[in-house]
């Protein structure tokens, strides 16, 4: 396995480590040991303030990166479950349910961790190339939005903005499906007819298969995908293997909604876990001279990025390059991206379109055509990464794979963002599925874990894999870019959406394979949302003292775990509104949030405005700061 | 019998900037067809060999055209034509 940073050091992230943060720490300690960093650890404990760690290589200074709970001053306590709540993140997944609830994933902290090193990682890019950085500073409530971004950009739309409350949204039938021998499954495609042939053969009448595929291919977008109930009573009728014949025929997808165990018993996951959530392979012999000087205050000022990418993992990777100063070039087919007219619209454009591209400079070409790549050649000879998500195999039809680009620059980082861990047409048995967000959900145990946690019986119409995969990938182009600074050395990066699910389920294979290291879980005592007065509450205990400290102020009898003793919480949460009571629990340090299940009113809260732009739709600000 | 073409934001430098543009037409081809005509491009914004593009969703009224008789769908009158993208996560397939 290749490690581009085993020269580097991680220093003072602290062994003891407050409930809030240990998921972030645990995930920087992964994401670190897997990119070769030696980690010293040596301060104790930390109490209020920012979790922070110093990041150091042999040709830089060091970096210091500060986490902090919100982007203000606020010091107000946060966990990952109360930071979901607030940011909207549980409305969104909430909406398939119809009730807002916490993925039952450490999403946020793993996001905040990934977004650290990478900021890191950029700015001793920066200093490398003359800007004189040696502060970094990220937020968990920025990384929060930042998942959010499109969602947000649909929500706040002045022309007919998306209103999808959890409660409010249609309770009906959702994907995924059940067989008659109770094997829960989902399904998937992107074509209309096979959907049409798909259900014709089980039987269901062509206008219900229509409505529900207007629902079924919107689901990306909204994260709501009420079907009609004909449909998974249709599929009751058979077995999951004469489903699995049916989709064989029809050219539909098929995936169980495997769980944690099923993973680990393939074969390539042990390997996986151990590589991280990045392959590496180094093109040693760069000789052009990259490291020219920024043009900027922004680190990855004066880099070039070629992005040929569509819909969300790829686009969002670009969209943080180009945060980090980057000038992000993004191929769209002649006549631009269909996507650039998906609903709701600003200024003509798809919000959640521009939400993720407004930053880059677009050159119309027909990748399939040879004046098309050709053209993309002349680009890439200039350029300093080239980043696409195209299915297995199709880099070296349109001869624009891996050996052709580097033979043109050496120095060139080519990034691969995929569904699965390759973008060879051999390798393993998933990548016959289509690499979509909901099928590696299912795939890989995440989407049985989200089920667990959330009483559903898949994973989250939010598109969880998506975004941690975009982020993932723009990390390992950074770390690329950083290698390429330090040791001449160009490479290829290949990261995916099953690489962002390794990477979330990191404890439970560091359980598994490690029992003796470090288990960073925190389990809580009391993680729930609750009715108030006026809207509602997600409160989330750690330890003992904190359960204590709630019953006190809620006075009621102290009996955790027990039916009657969460009724009694129920009851006295209806006495106040939620603000009320976060303004008494601020005061006691219990980690407690507002619900905001309206994603339009986030711009609202105090707090969360230094994350937020708003205009023809609500844009993310960048969620690093630099000094 | 007039039809109302709903016009995606993506077709508009075609249609001069027309958002709603009314139209006739017994069918949705016939419909394209003379889009075509007045607005030259529209129709390989569409459909390729006979076929219109999968990341193309065309709807009469509620109606997914794909569920009905494809581009031989029959129009009546004050019927809506609206075209969308469609949208998905994860890698993208390029047709070689």
């Amino acid at each position: 396995m290749n490690r581009p940073l085993t020269d580097c050091v991680i220093s003072g992230l602290p062994q003891v480590i407050p409930p809030d943060f240990s998921a972030i720490a645990a995930s920087i300690r992964y994401q670190a040991k897997t990119l070769g960093l030696t980690i010293e650890s040596h301060q104790d404990a930390i109490d209020k303030t920012p979790l922070s760690f110093q990041f150091a290589t042999p040709h830089t200074t060091p970096i210091t990166c500060n986490i902090t709970r919100w982007n203000d001053s606020k010091l107000a306590p946060v966990t990952e479950n109360t930071m979901q709540a607030i940011c909207g993140l549980m409305s969104v997944h909430g909406r398939a349910s119809g009730k807002p609830q916490s993925l039952g994933l450490n999403y946020v902290s793993t996001l905040a961790a990934a977004l650290a090193l990478q900021g890191v990682a950029a700015a001793s890019i920066g200093q490398l190339r003359g800007v004189p950085l040696s502060n970094i500073h990220i937020s968990m409530a920025s990384a929060a939005l930042m998942s959010m971004g499109q969602y947000i950009a649909g929500a706040t739309t002045s022309e007919a903005p998306e209103k999808l409350l959890p409660e409010s949204t249609e309770l009906a039938a959702q994907p995924p499906f059940k067989s008659q021998d109770g094997i829960i499954f989902e399904l998937e495609t992107l074509n209309a007819e096979i959907w049409k042939k798909f259900w014709t053969e089980i039987g269901v009448d062509l206008a219900l298969a229509s409505r529900g595929w207007k629902s079924f291919w919107q689901r990306y977008a909204k994260a709501i995908s009420p079907l009609p109930e004909e449909l998974p009573q249709a599929i009751l009728n058979f077995t999951y293997q004469q489903i699995a014949q049916i989709c064989s025929r029809t050219g539909m997808a098929i995936c169980p909604v495997r769980s944690f165990h099923d993973r680990v018993n393939d074969s390539d996951s042990k390997h996986v876990w151990l590589q991280g959530p990045w392959e590496f392979l180094f093109q040693p012999g760069a000789k052009r001279e990259f490291s020219q000087h920024a043009t900027n205050h922004l680190p990855l000022s004066g880099l070039t990025i070629i992005e040929s990418c569509r819909r969300i993992q790829g686009p969002l990777a670009g969209h943080l390059l180009s945060l980090l100063g980057a000038n992000v070039i993004r191929i769209e087919p002649p006549g631009g991206d269909p996507l650039r007219g998906m609903p709701p619209l600003a200024d003509g454009c798809s919000a959640r379109f521009d939400a993720l591209n407004h930053l880059k400079d677009v050159r119309e070409i027909d990748i399939k055509s040879a004046a098309g790549q050709k053209e993309i050649k002349e680009l890439v000879r200039q350029a300093d990464v080239f980043l696409h998500n195209w299915m297995p195999g199709k880099a070296v039809l349109l001869n624009l794979d891996y050996d052709g680009l580097t033979a043109i620059n050496p120095s060139l980082i080519y990034a691969y963002a995929g569904g699965w861990s390759t973008d060879s047409a051999e390798h393993i048995s998933s990548s016959a599925l289509p690499g979509t967000d909901f099928m590696a959900q299912a795939y890989s145990g995440i989407a049985q874990k989200i089920a667990k946690a959330s009483g559903i019986e898949g994973g989250s119409l939010f598109t969880v894999l998506d975004v941690l995969g975009g982020v993932i990938a723009a990390q390992g182009i950074c770390v690329a870019l950083l290698n390429r600074c330090m040791n001449n050395v160009g490479a290829k990066v290949t990261s995916s959406l099953m690489s962002a699910a390794t990477l979330l389920c990191a404890d439970d294979f560091q359980n598994l394979y490690d029992p003796s290291g470090t288990d960073s879980s925190t389990k809580s005592m009391i993680n729930a949302v609750y009715a108030t007065k006026h809207e509602k509450i997600a409160i989330e205990c750690h330890d003992l003292d904190t359960v204590k400290k709630l019953t006190a102020i809620l006075s009621i009898t102290f009996a955790p775990g027990t039916t009657a003793f969460h009724q009694q919480i129920s009851d006295r949460f209806l006495l106040k509104t939620a603000h009320e009571w976060i303004e008494i629990f601020e005061q006691e340090n219990i980690p407690a949030g507002v619900v905001n299940e309206d994603l339009s009113k986030l711009q609202t809260i105090a707090h969360l405005q230094r994350d937020l732009c708003p205009g023809s739709y609500t844009k993310i600000n960048s969620p690093w700061s630099f000094q | 019998m007039p039809i109302t073409v709903n016009v995606p934001t993506i077709l508009r430098p075609l249609t001069h900037n027309q958002k709603k543009i009314e139209i006739e037409g017994a069918n949705v081809l016939e419909i394209i067809e003379r889009m075509e005509q007045q607005y030259p491009g529209f129709k390989a914004k569409l459909i390729t060999n006979g076929k219109e593009h999968h990341f193309i969703n065309i709807y009469v009224n509620d109606d997914d055209i794909r569920f009905g008789n494809g581009l031989s769908t029959k129009l009546n009158d004050g019927d809506t034509l609206t075209i969308l993208p469609a949208v998905a996560g994860g890698q993208e397939k390029v047709d070689c």
